[in-house]
């Protein structure tokens, strides 16, 4: 029997892993990669939850919002990327370094 | 809940009228993408047009909609006074910004910024007028996505790419880190409404652990949004490498919202003592003096002037905290700091913007031997100055000082050292602010330079509406209370 527990572990672990590939930044895209795996922990989290929450779905509700709305900034992500890469031929972000202190 | 569909119908339709200013926005919003892809070729400025027309009627229902006060949609929606003048404040802010973008950015087909625009103000009129988490985060995640937009829509050069990149990269790890605080908090409570009485519950029961991590993620979202320490990395980058008016938006509106959201946040979670109410307050006054702190002490050695900006609205982002701590229940006083802080913010920017103009730089050293040549833009620029640092007879200083006596009064009664403490910083780094800001008429009116520059003469709409900011920063400052009059009359 899988419990809720079953459900909370798993979702840390995947918001552990999105965690370290955004720390880690190789590469810009493993970075948008790693929020999306962030973003899925906390999806799971709100169906897990939802299970309990019979009246209202809220969490399920939740959860088809925040895919959405994942979507939507993942494809700006992306877009904004591009014009990063036609500007400096990389999108390594220690080698993109033009404004600081 | 087991209820009929009409019943659920009725109750929609009876709440749409408390939901008209943002249906005018929703409207406007998809009439601006028709406009921008079939008529702004042969009818410029048409979207422009649209977008101005949708502003005024949005302002004309807000205000329609004054009086009434109420919750629609299942309690997903509020519309109470703070809420209502927290929106006049974006709406108007809105119009200035979209002429700063009219005036400056009309040359190409430039259509689809107005409909972004539009698209921002929806995001932050509902991050203002709710309580329910799941609408505020999609209010969030609106505003923050059509700012990604802004920044990097105009970006031509290395800088601007960059600056639009950081900022999606760090705005979408914040929202991230958020949904899964938001996650925690609903398993735990089973609620989304987060001043219903269900959800302090399950935040009492709740194990201690737990809940302080739930309650960092959330805080992670909503400080990455007004951008205090250790969530503000992400400014002076963006604030420098983003287009001036864009600029001028970033740093004036979204934060409003946030703040409301914040207020309301923080008021129903210190209204009964509990272990999270205690936390939440140490972790407000905590932020408030590093805010405050790290934005006025980094403000002083830049030398640009849109970085020494950003920094310094990290300063002010610490002293909205403490707002926002002194005055739980007054939010008349709130809203008097962020009307200062936007006009303020608003008259500054559109110098900036000016004298970019002229000169074409934004460095501090450009400044040079200026103040000769524009008398009348600089002083207006010194006396805006004046008024960030917290100098009589400006509406800075009334906003700083009601902040400053509200918290002392809060001390006396508790005397908490850390109330004590906040204070002490706040009137320091006050101190401290008038050497940055006094960089400008320093530049300006003692330092000469060597390579003469042409200054062009010239009256435009935007300078007209920067020194009527200027005249309202003096004379809110010398009469607060024809606006604190009309604030508390509608509170009380």
């Amino acid at each position: 029997m899988i419990s809720l527990t079953h459900f909370l572990v798993v979702s840390a672990c995947i918001f552990c892993i999105g965690l370290y590939a955004v720390l880690a930044k190789r590469n810009t895209i493993m970075i948008l990669v790693g929020i999306e795996l962030m973003i899925n922990a906390a999806i799971l989290n709100f169906v897990a939850f939802g299970k309990y929450d019979k009246i209202n779905y809220g969490g399920q509700v939740f959860a088809l919002f925040a895919i959405v709305l994942a979507a939507a900034s993942v494809a700006v992500g992306l877009a904004l990327i591009l014009n990063v890469y036609r500007h400096f031929k990389t999108i390594n972000p220690q080698d993109i370094h033009e404004l600081k202190d | 809940m087991n209820v009929s569909i009409p019943h659920i119908l009725d109750q929609i339709i009876a709440s749409v009228p408390l939901f008209k200013p943002e249906l005018v926005l929703i409207i406007g919003f998809i009439v601006c993408i028709f406009t921008a892809l079939f008529f702004e070729k042969r009818w410029k400025n048409s979207t422009f047009i649209a977008c101005m027309v949708t502003l005024a009627f949005s302002l004309y229902y807000l205000i329609d909609q004054m009086p009434n006060t109420g919750t629609g949609f299942s309690g997903m929606w509020l519309v109470d006074p703070l809420s209502t003048y927290a929106r006049l404040v974006i709406i108007c802010s809105t119009l200035i910004i979209a002429i700063f973008l009219q005036q400056r950015h009309s040359k190409k087909n430039n259509g689809d910024v107005y409909s972004i625009l539009l698209a921002a103000t929806l995001g932050m009129h509902v991050l203002s007028s709710t309580s329910n988490w799941l609408m505020a985060f999609i209010g969030i995640e609106m505003v923050s996505i059509a700012s990604y937009i802004l920044v990097g829509y105009f970006s031509q050069n290395k800088v601007q790419s960059e600056a639009a990149m950081k900022y999606v990269l760090f705005g979408s790890v914040c929202a991230a880190v958020m949904l899964y605080g938001l996650s925690l908090v609903y398993g735990l409570t089973g609620n989304l409404d987060f001043q219903s009485a269900m959800h302090l519950q399950g935040l009492m029961d709740a194990p201690k652990a737990i809940i302080t991590l739930a309650l960092l993620f959330i805080f992670v979202g909503i400080g990455f949004k007004l951008s205090f320490v250790p969530f503000h990395v992400w400014s002076p980058d963006v604030y420098q490498g983003a287009p001036t008016a864009i600029t001028a938006f970033l740093s004036t509106i979204p934060k409003v919202g946030a703040i409301v959201l914040f207020a309301r946040l923080y008021q129903s979670w210190t209204s009964t003592a509990f272990y999270f109410s205690e936390l939440s307050t140490w972790f407000i006054i905590g932020v408030a003096i590093v805010t405050m702190l790290i934005g006025n002490l980094a403000a002083l050695r830049q030398q640009d002037v849109k970085r020494m900006m950003a920094y310094s609205s990290i300063g002010h982002t610490g002293l909205l905290l403490m707002a926002v701590f002194a005055y739980q229940d007054a939010f008349s006083y709130l809203l008097f700091y962020i009307v200062a802080y936007v006009v303020m913010n608003l008259a500054s920017f559109i110098f900036i913007d000016q004298i970019e103009q002229q000169t074409g730089s934004t460095s501090l050293l450009s400044y040079a031997g200026l103040g000769k040549k524009m008398p009348l833009l600089f002083t207006a620029f010194t006396l805006v100055a004046v008024s960030l640092i917290g100098i009589p007879p400006t509406v800075g200083f009334v906003a700083k000082l009601m902040v400053f006596t509200s918290t002392f009064s809060f001390f006396q009664s508790s005397g908490d050292t850390g109330v004590l403490v906040m204070l002490i910083v706040g009137a320091l780094t006050s101190v401290i602010s008038l050497f940055f800001y006094f960089k400008i008429p320093l530049y300006a009116f003692l330092r000469d330079t060597d390579q003469p520059v042409a200054v062009k003469k010239q009256i435009s709409v935007l300078l007209c509406i920067a020194y009527t900011l200027t005249i309202l920063v003096i004379l809110f400052g010398i009469f607060p209370n024809w606006l604190m009059a009309y604030l508390s009359t509608s509170f009380s």
